[in-house]
C-alpha cells in the first residue's frame, strides 16, 4: 500500500532523513518508533504530501506523492502529534469544513459526521466550540476529522501523547478497532502501545532503520523467552564460566550481588534455581518488552 | 472548487466573528464621521468665513501711543491690543511701571510735516521681560505698512488731476473649483474610498500567518487541495469582505451629498484595485513566522502602495492637463469627476493592476509550497531573492 524507497530528507544542512526503505502492507498497522529526531514526523509528513522528497519515492496506493499530490493526500486520513484545531469552530462545524475539503458529497456528508460523533463518543458536544475541549477531547475530535472521507490509510502521529491513562485507553481500544479494514502507520514513543497495537515495528534512528519486524520477533532478538533477575546472598560464590557453557544461558551479567540471565526456554527456570541452590536470595522473571529492545537499539548506539 | 470551499468558510468565519463585526460598523462610524468632519470644512472654505484654529488674541496686550496727526493709531487692530493715546511722559512712566507692554511716539505736526518726502520717525519703546512683546512689535509692523501704503496713495492722488474717470466695470469669472479646493474635495472623495483596502490586511495575515502560529497549517496542507487553493481561496474571501465595506462605503459618502459620477466604475475600479493589494500582503503573510513580522512588513507594504496610488493622483490633480497614470486612484478620480477618459486612462492602470496581481500572487504561492518558509529553517531574504531570479527555479516551478 505505502513503498518508501531511498528517501532522504534535509533541514536546511540537517539530514532528516537517510535513505529510507520501508514497505508498508494493505491492511497492517506498522509503529515507528525512535527517539526524538530520529526522523519518524517527517516520514509520516512526505507520505501525507506535507512535506516534499529530496531525493528517493514514495508511492501511496500506487500514487506517486510528489506527481499525484491530491490524489495521495485523497487516500489519507492524517492526525498529527498536537490536535491543532480551529478553535473558533463548533465540532460539528470542523467536520463538516474538513469533509466538504476533502470532497465528501454533501448528501452522506451529515450521516458521516453525525456516525462519526457517536464512534468517538461526542455526539453531546457536537455544537460545543473546540476552545472549550480538554486535549483528549480534541484528540476524539482530531480522530474523527482524520476519519472523515473514510481514508484508506490512517497515519497518526503521536496519538496518545499527554493524554490521561483513561483517555489513551480509549484512543488505543478506538485504533485497535480499525486494523485489518484500514492501513495505519503510527509513529509512538510509548513501547507498550506499539507493542499491544503494531503487526510490525520499524526502529527509526538518525533518518535510518534500525531494525523492523513484528514485535515479538524484535523481542526475541535482544533476549531469550525470559529474563531471570537474581539476588545472590554470597557473589563471591557465584563462577560465571559455569553459565557460560550452559546452553539454555543465552545471556548473563552480575553487578554485584544482582545476577540477570536471559533463558530460551521459560522451563529452565527450575534448572537455574536448582543450580544456584542456598546461594538464591531472591528471584524474579520479566518478560522482554520492546522498549528493551529499542533500548539496546537507540540508547546502546547513541552511548 | 477547492478554493471556494476555503473562500466560503473563511468568510462564513469571519463574518461570524463578533469582533470583526464590531470593527466593521466601527469603520463605518469613523467614516461617517470624517464625511461629516469634512463637508463642514469644506463648506468653511467655500463659505469664505475662513477657518481659524488659532486662539482669540483678544486685546491680548496693551500699548499707549502718542500720536497727534493720527498716523497709525487707526492702522492698529483694537481686537488684539488695548490702545491708549496718552502724552509721552505719562506713557513711559507706565511702561517703567510695568502698566503696558509698549509705548509708541511718532511725530507732532510741529515736528514734521507729513506731506514732505521722507521717512516718519517712529519710536516704539517696549518692556522686554513682557513675552507679550512680540505681538507688539508684529501689529506695530502690520500697521506701519498699511500706514505707507495710505500715505503713497495720497500722494499719488494729489499729483494726478482731478477728473471724472468712470471705475472699469470688472467681472469675476470662475469656473469649477480652485485649485486648493480640488485637491482636497478630490484627494478626500478618493482616499475615502481607497481606505477599507487597507483596513483589511490583518484578515489576510491571521489567515495564512494564523495557520502558522496556530499549527493548523499543517492539517490543511494535508488535505487534497493545491497550495496555491489554499493562497487564492483566503484571499478571495478578504477580496470579498473589502468589496462589502467599499459598497456601504459608498453608499455612505454619496447619502452624505458626495458627488460621484459612475458610481459603478468606480467601484469597480477600487475593487480591483483590491487584487494586488491582498496578493502583496499574502507575500508578506507567507513568508513572515509570525504576526510581528507580518506586522511590519505590511507597515513598509502599505506605505508604498499608498505612494505609488496617491502620488500620482496628486501630480495629476496639480498639473490640471492631460495625464495618464498608472495610479487607479487616478483613474478613479477621473471617473467620479466625470471627466473624458482616453484608452491609455484605462489600459495603463489596469495593466499594471494585473501585473502586480500576477506577480504578487505568483510570489507569496511560491513561498507558500516551500518546506523551509513553512516548516522552517526560514532561509534568509536575499537567499530567497537569489532563488526567485534563478531561471531554472522558474522553469522548474512550471515543470511541477
Amino acid at each position: 500500500m505505502i513503498k518508501i524507497s531511498s528517501l532522504t530528507k534535509y533541514f536546511g544542512k540537517i539530514q532528516a532523513l537517510d535513505n529510507l526503505n520501508l514497505e508498508i502492507k494493505k491492511g497492517e498497522l506498522l509503529g515507528l518508533i525512535g527517539p526524538n529526531g530520529a526522523g519518524k514526523t517527517t516520514a509520516i509528513r512526505i507520505i501525507s504530501c506535507i512535506l516534499q522528497p529530496d531525493q528517493g519515492q514514495v508511492m501511496v496506493g500506487g500514487y506517486d506523492v510528489q506527481e499525484n499530490p491530491l490524489e495521495v493526500k485523497s487516500m489519507i486520513g492524517y492526525l498529527p502529534e498536537e490536535p491543532n484545531l480551529y478553535e473558533r469552530f463548533r465540532a460539528y462545524d470542523l467536520l463538516k469544513y474538513f469533509g466538504e475539503l476533502y470532497g465528501v458529497p454533501s448528501g452522506e456528508l451529515e450521516s458521516r459526521i453525525e456516525e462519526l460523533l457517536e464512534l468517538v463518543g461526542m455526539k453531546a458536544r457536537a455544537q460545543h466550540r473546540i476552545n472549550t475541549f480538554s486535549k483528549g477531547l480534541r484528540q476524539r475530535i482530531g480522530i474523527a476529522r482524520a476519519l472523515i472521507h473514510d481514508p484508506d490509510i490512517i497515519i497518526f502521529d503521536e496519538p496518545t501523547m499527554g493524554l490521561d491513562p483513561a483517555t489513551s485507553l480509549v484512543i488505543r481500544d478506538f485504533i485497535e478497532s480499525l486494523k485489518g479494514d484500514k492501513t495505519i502507520l503510527m509513529c509512538t514513543h510509548y513501547m507498550d502501545e506499539a507493542d499491544a497495537l503494531c503487526d510490525r515495528v520499524t526502529i527509526l534512528n538518525q533518518g535510518q532503520i534500525l531494525d523492523m519486524g513484528s514485535p515479538q520477533e524484535l523481542k526475541s532478538k535482544i533476549h531469550g523467552d525470559i529474563i531471570l533477575n537474581v539476588s545472590l546472598n554470597d557473589p563471591s560464590q557465584v563462577n560465571l564460566a559455569d553459565f557460560e557453557n550452559m546452553e539454555m544461558v543465552e545471556k548473563f551479567t552480575l553487578k554485584e550481588d544482582k545476577l540477570m540471565l536471559s533463558l530460551q526456554i521459560r522451563r529452565d527456570i527450575s534448572r537455574i534455581i536448582e543450580f544456584l541452590g542456598p546461594n538464591l536470595k531472591a528471584v524474579q522473571t520479566k518478560e522482554p518488552t520492546l522498549e528493551d529492545v529499542f533500548i539496546q537499539n537507540v540508547a546502546n548506539l547513541n552511548k | 472548487m477547492s478554493s471556494w470551499t476555503i473562500t466560503k468558510w473563511e468568510l462564513k468565519n469571519t463574518l461570524h466573528n463578533r469582533k470583526f463585526i464590531l470593527i466593521f460598523f466601527l469603520q463605518l462610524v469613523v467614516l461617517l464621521m470624517m464625511v461629516l468632519f469634512f463637508s463642514s470644512f469644506m463648506e468653511g472654505i467655500e463659505s469664505e468665513e475662513g477657518i481659524s484654529l488659532t486662539p482669540s488674541l483678544n486685546q491680548f496686550a496693551s500699548l499707549d501711543i502718542y500720536d497727534p496727526q493720527n498716523i497709525l493709531i487707526n492702522q492698529l487692530n483694537p481686537e488684539i491690543l488695548e490702545i491708549n493715546s496718552n502724552k509721552i511722559d505719562i506713557a513711559l512712566n507706565r511702561l517703567e511701571g510695568g502698566d503696558v507692554t509698549g509705548v509708541l511716539i511718532l511725530p507732532s505736526s510741529d515736528d514734521f510735516n507729513l506731506e514732505e518726502i521722507k521717512p516718519v520717525p517712529v519710536n516704539l519703546y517696549i518692556d522686554y521681560e513682557d513675552p507679550k512683546r512680540s505681538v507688539i512689535k508684529d501689529e506695530v509692523s502690520t500697521a506701519q505698512n498699511k500706514a505707507s501704503s495710505l500715505i503713497s496713495e495720497r500722494w499719488i492722488n494729489d499729483l494726478t488731476p482731478q477728473q471724472e474717470v468712470s471705475q472699469p466695470q470688472i467681472q469675476e469669472e470662475t469656473q469649477g473649483e480652485a485649485l486648493p479646493l480640488q485637491l482636497i474635495n478630490k484627494v478626500m472623495t478618493a482616499v475615502l474610498l481607497f481606505l477599507p483596502l487597507f483596513l483589511f490586511g490583518n484578515l489576510i495575515v491571521d489567515s495564512i500567518v494564523g495557520e502558522k502560529e496556530r499549527k493548523t497549517g499543517e492539517i490543511l496542507i494535508a488535505m487534497p487541495l493545491s497550495r496555491s487553493n489554499i493562497i487564492l481561496g483566503k484571499s478571495m474571501a478578504v477580496i470579498i469582505t473589502m468589496a462589502l465595506q467599499v459598497a456601504l462605503w459608498m453608499v455612505l459618502m454619496i447619502l452624505a451629498g458626495y458627488s460621484i459620477e459612475n458610481p459603478g466604475l468606480v467601484y469597480l475600479i477600487v475593487v480591483t484595485t483590491a487584487l494586488p493589494i491582498v496578493g502583496l500582503t499574502s507575500i508578506i503573510a507567507a513568508f513572515s513566522k509570525n504576526y510581528k513580522e507580518a506586522g511590519i512588513g505590511i507597515t513598509f507594504a502599505y506605505v508604498a502602495i499608498i505612494g505609488f496610488l496617491i502620488v500620482p493622483a496628486l501630480a495629476y490633480i496639480s498639473q490640471q492637463g492631460r495625464y495618464v497614470s498608472a495610479s487607479t486612484m487616478t483613474l478613479a478620480i477621473k471617473v467620479f469627476s466625470g471627466e473624458p477618459l482616453s484608452p491609455g486612462d484605462i489600459i495603463v492602470p489596469f495593466t499594471s493592476l494585473l501585473l502586480i496581481s500576477l506577480i504578487s500572487y505568483y510570489i507569496s504561492i511560491w513561498l507558500f509550497k516551500r518546506d523551509d518558509i513553512v516548516f522552517g529553517p526560514r532561509p534568509g531574504i536575499l537567499r530567497l531573492l537569489f532563488e526567485f531570479a534563478t531561471l531554472n527555479k522558474v522553469v522548474n516551478y512550471f515543470k511541477k
